[in-house]
């Protein structure tokens, strides 16, 4: 199976037009679940419709395995039809004239595949992906759902060395989703596919990647295994992207309230203020204390006003103000504390995130480490 | 960048090059797209070109008169048409004439059709679902059916052959009756009505309640909501109707033939036809010209007005005109109105007509006086048609030539809209989809009768490679296509959009190559789309009668220059029966059209 090799792709729209994607490089290695993840118009459609040959590059190439398909400089174009690749767009696309088995076996047909042979292949993957009863329906007899399944089998039955899905869970109600999701799980461990998918929607990519390429606005800003883009951030906007509620930055600059606590946080651990701009603090990393003394000393600390408690069923938001910035934190233990009360918050010195002028992550030797992180002081005990 | 350093410029230039072209030429679709460029340029845009010219270049035996030697540049004709003392009867009159009734005809069908709008859209009037239909039927036939009938029962002794119902019946209808300004205005209004019911129906269908009911909860009185509300939201409509029905009677000829001829009663369509006939080819084209341009100007008004009405859109959410006012006291009268126009726009005509060739002397109504020897008997008493008209077989070859000029016209429209519709849509040459676009577009600006000189002076002689097609089909089928262009690539390229690229892509991705895509997916999914873009321009070009009355001949008579030819013969009857044919294709293949699409004729008018 190959590895897809992305390098320095460009894509603009008229002359000197739009910048959909700029200078982008990325390989996907071979097995990968690859996903590109960022907010919608930020190059990841544009990036997937490349790779299957759909819109053409501005510059750059790309190439799958040795062979290469696309080159700007090179004159190089291998038409989408001869890449032997397999999409699933985001509105599925079925032929409405065509039925299930109809649209299952088309790509076979294509291929002289057998009757008999093509038959054996259309029921096999028919029935892995639970479809099989609905093989004489029309797409429009179909369900959301099964439509879906329907686009996925048309793709898997010719057994494409790269599978490309478009925001392929976006049009499906929360539980079909869930259910999906596991299915695409089982699917790449099924057929040993490397796959590409785009999405926008961050808890998609948490779930199902091995590894996520986050964009923006036509660039790549990091890529990683979920662990590294959750928990090392590249950048503000990666950490700012990731997470729900979202992460707590706190400029820095004044020596009061919560930038205070920041900043006498940082001299403890003789950091340069001056190049530490903002820090990023994950709401599940917050935690809360009535009596300071309990705190461990290297934890960033400071005094907080509890301003709100929502639940969300299982789990609860705090907000917390603090000198008119406001922090969210998160837990799933049930709150203990009363409304207006003024608390102590603290954050394991290897949970915050720092982050320079130019919004980038203060690098990993920077970070700062304790040893004696205190994991089980959860709020209230 | 991936270049290495070593690798020279000229090469990564040739390389991009290639990498362009490739992308870019590499599938049909952009090959298809400059055949496509070519052949309307030449069958839309030098045809309008060669009338321009026409109508400065000196003419064969004009010479003398401008001065100037066959070829050479000149303005008379312009003179002639417009400043000369005969330019009153060749230009002036006739616009004088085609302006009055296209205002006659607008303000009568504006109010008859509001009216009947209102009271099929927002009444309880009785039986309006039977009325929404019935009183649509005078727009799918053609206009000079009407005519006919009229001609059938109030002609006078100024026109031979049969006597008309009138003056068989004892009173001599006086020439303003019979023949010019009044009929024409009346049947062109009658033919225009239903176009006014369906625009204005469907803008107050959509006109949202809530608006209504708004001004009802400030106090507004019903008819003050009527002259604050809805009348001022509803003008847009309005004013759109009006202009669209002024372009159509700018190039009306049927009518303005059958009734005006007999007293001279010229409009700009028959004076452009006679300067044809005559031999005049410079001053037709000024006449087409003028024609042309007046058309233009009136439409780009109208797309103004659709433009600034856009600004106030008045779709409503779950509001939109679902209630219903009760007529009350008001509901005999206005049934009968209803029943009335009904009467006098459908039922009368086509009752005159039907009767009036199984009679042998008209507005004789007894028993004896019936026979089917018009239809099926033989040796009748005229020279040229001794048996009845389903035995002639002239009209079998009129028949024939029908079918084949109109339904070849129309299968190449037809599939001409949906390739230019696929081109417009994917190709990724700009140029050539924004030209294709507005090209095939152009021929709705220009009526029908203007178009088809323009064709005629094209045509006429042999120009370059190609010979002198006048007289023959290709010329019929040619102009024919071209003329319905506008609809069949409206209807193409809407189609491929609501197609989106989506299920082309899948297959593409899938492995297909762009015939097999072709065949396999876009044909069969369009097929419906194709249907209705043969079957529509097929409707309109079998009634259809400016085109081939300019540009017809004997050899290729086609059914309505054949009814025009038995009516210039006086043969009543056989001309009766021959549009009563026309007039039953024309409206069973309507219907099927809306059977086979499911869609109403009111929703492409306004597109």
């Amino acid at each position: 199976m190959p590895t897809i090799a992305l390098r320095n792709i460009s894509k603009h729209y008229g002359k000197g037009g739009v910048k959909a994607v700029a200078d982008l490089s990325l390989e996907v290695a071979d097995g990968d679940f690859m996903c590109l993840l960022g907010p919608s118009g930020c190059g990841k459609t544009t990036t997937l419709r490349m790779i299957a040959g759909l819109e053409n590059l501005t510059d750059g190439e790309i190439a799958v395995g040795e062979r290469l398909v696309d080159s700007a400089n090179k004159g190089v174009f291998v038409p989408p039809e001869r890449r032997e690749m397999g999409l699933v767009f985001q509105s599925y696309a079925l032929w409405p004239h065509l039925t299930i088995e109809g649209n299952t076996d088309f790509g076979l047909r294509l291929r002289n595949v057998s009757k008999a042979e093509r038959q054996e292949r259309v029921a096999r993957v028919m029935t892995t992906l639970g479809i099989e009863k609905y093989r004489d329906r029309y797409p429009s007899e179909l369900s959301g759902g099964q439509q879906q399944r329907v686009a996925l089998a048309r793709m898997l039955v010719v057994n494409p060395e790269v599978l490309l899905l478009d925001e392929p869970l976006s049009n499906l109600d929360a539980r079909l989703r869930l259910e999906m999701r596991t299915e695409l799980k089982r699917i790449h461990g099924e057929f040993g596919t490397t796959i590409v998918f785009v999405t926008h929607d961050q808890w998609e990519a948490m779930t199902l990647a091995t590894r996520i390429a986050v964009m923006n606005n036509g660039t790549l800003q990091q890529v990683g295994s979920p662990e590294d883009i959750y928990d090392r951030p590249a950048n503000r906007f990666v950490a700012e992207f990731v997470g729900n509620p979202p992460i707590n930055i706190i400029e820095l600059g004044s020596a009061d309230g919560l930038a205070g606590s920041a900043a006498e946080f940082l001299k403890r651990h003789g950091k340069d203020t001056l190049m530490v701009t903002s820090i990023g603090l994950r709401p599940e990393a917050i935690r809360l204390t009535r009596v300071k003394a309990d705190l461990p000393d290297a934890d960033l600390c400071g005094p907080v006003v509890l301003s709100a408690i929502l639940p969300t069923g299982g789990s609860w938001i705090l907000e917390l103000g603090g000198d008119g910035q406001k922090l969210h934190a998160t837990t799933n233990v049930t709150p203990v504390w009363d409304d207006r009360e003024h608390l102590f918050f603290h954050v394991a010195a290897d949970a915050v995130h720092m982050f320079d002028g130019d919004g980038n992550r203060i690098g990993q030797d920077d970070t700062i480490t304790t040893n004696d992180v205190t994991a089980g002081d959860l709020p209230g005990q | 960048m991936l270049s290495d350093s070593s690798e020279s410029d000229g090469e990564k230039r040739k390389g991009r090059l290639a990498y362009r072209f490739r992308t870019t030429w590499r599938e049909p679709t952009a090959v298809i797209g400059v055949l496509l460029t070519i052949v309307f340029a030449y069958l839309i845009v030098v045809p309008i070109a060669a009338l321009l010219y026409d109508s400065v270049e000196v003419q064969f035996g004009d010479q003398r008169r401008a001065g100037v030697p066959i070829g050479g540049l000149t303005s008379y004709y312009l003179s002639r048409a417009l400043f000369s003392p005969i330019a009153n009867d060749l230009f002036w009159e006739p616009l004088s004439h085609t302006l009055s009734i296209s205002v006659g005809a607008i303000i009568i069908s504006l109010s008859v059709g509001g009216v009947l709008a209102w009271l099929l859209g927002r009444t309880d009037l009785f039986g309006r679902r039977w009325f929404a239909t019935a009183l649509i039927v005078p727009y799918m036939l053609p206009s000079w059916t009407f005519a006919l009938a009229w001609r059938t029962v109030f002609k006078n002794r100024e026109v031979g052959g049969q006597m008309g119902w009138c003056e068989a019946l004892g009173f001599t209808p006086p020439d303003w009756l019979a023949y010019g300004q009044i009929p024409i205005t009346v049947i062109l209004a009658l033919h225009y009505t239903p176009f006014v019911i369906l625009l204005f129906g469907n803008a107050l269908r959509r006109f949202d309640s809530q608006l209504e009911e708004s001004a009802r909860m400030l106090g507004a009185s019903p008819r003050a909501v009527a002259r604050k509300i809805i009348l001022p939201l509803m003008l847009p409509s309005l004013m759109s109707a009006t202009v669209l029905i002024f372009a159509k009677c700018l190039g009306e000829f049927g009518v303005s033939y059958v009734l005006g001829l007999p007293v001279d009663y010229d409009v700009l369509a028959t004076s452009l036809y006679r300067s044809i006939s005559s031999r005049q080819p410079g001053v037709a084209a000024v006449i087409a010209i003028a024609i042309m341009s007046i058309g233009i100007v009136s439409l780009l008004i109208d797309a103004r007005l659709v433009r600034e009405s856009r600004k106030f859109v008045t779709v409503g959410g779950k509001g939109a005109m679902d209630r219903k006012n009760s007529l009350g006291k008001f509901q005999i009268p206005a049934t009968s109105f209803a029943i009335l126009i009904f009467v006098i726009s459908v039922g009368l005509p086509l009752l005159v007509l039907s009767m009036s060739t199984v009679m042998r002397v008209p507005a004789n109504f007894v028993l004896s006086n019936f026979t089917l020897d018009y239809w099926i008997g033989h040796g009748l008493e005229f020279v040229f048609f001794p048996s009845g008209i389903l035995l002639t077989p002239d009209l079998w070859k009129a028949t024939w030539n029908t079918l084949k000029i109109v339904g070849f016209a129309s299968v190449c429209s037809g599939l001409m809209g949906l390739l230019v519709g696929y081109v417009v849509v994917r190709s990724r040459v700009r140029a050539v989809s924004i030209f294709l676009r507005q090209v095939t577009f152009f021929p709705y600006l220009v009526p029908g009768i203007a178009f088809a000189a323009a064709y005629l002076s094209l045509f006429a002689v042999p120009r370059g490679p190609i010979p002198a097609l006048y007289g023959t089909s290709l010329i019929l089928i040619l102009a024919l296509m071209s003329d319905q262009m506008p609809y069949a690539s409206r209807a193409g390229i809407s189609a491929m959009m609501q197609l989106g690229k989506d299920p082309e892509e899948a297959a593409q991705v899938a492995g297909a190559g762009w015939f097999r895509r072709m065949i396999s997916i876009v044909i069969p999914i369009q097929k419906g789309a194709l249907v209705a873009g043969v079957l529509l321009p097929f409707i309109s070009g079998i009634r259809g009668l400016s085109l081939f009355v300019i540009l017809a001949v004997p050899g290729t008579d086609v059914l309505t220059t054949f009814a025009l030819r038995l009516l210039d013969y006086n043969y009543t009857q056989a001309a009766n029966a021959v549009v009563l044919i026309i007039s039953a294709i024309a409206y069973l293949g309507t219907l099927a059209v809306q059977k086979l699409t499911k869609t109403n004729l009111a929703d492409g008018l306004e597109s």
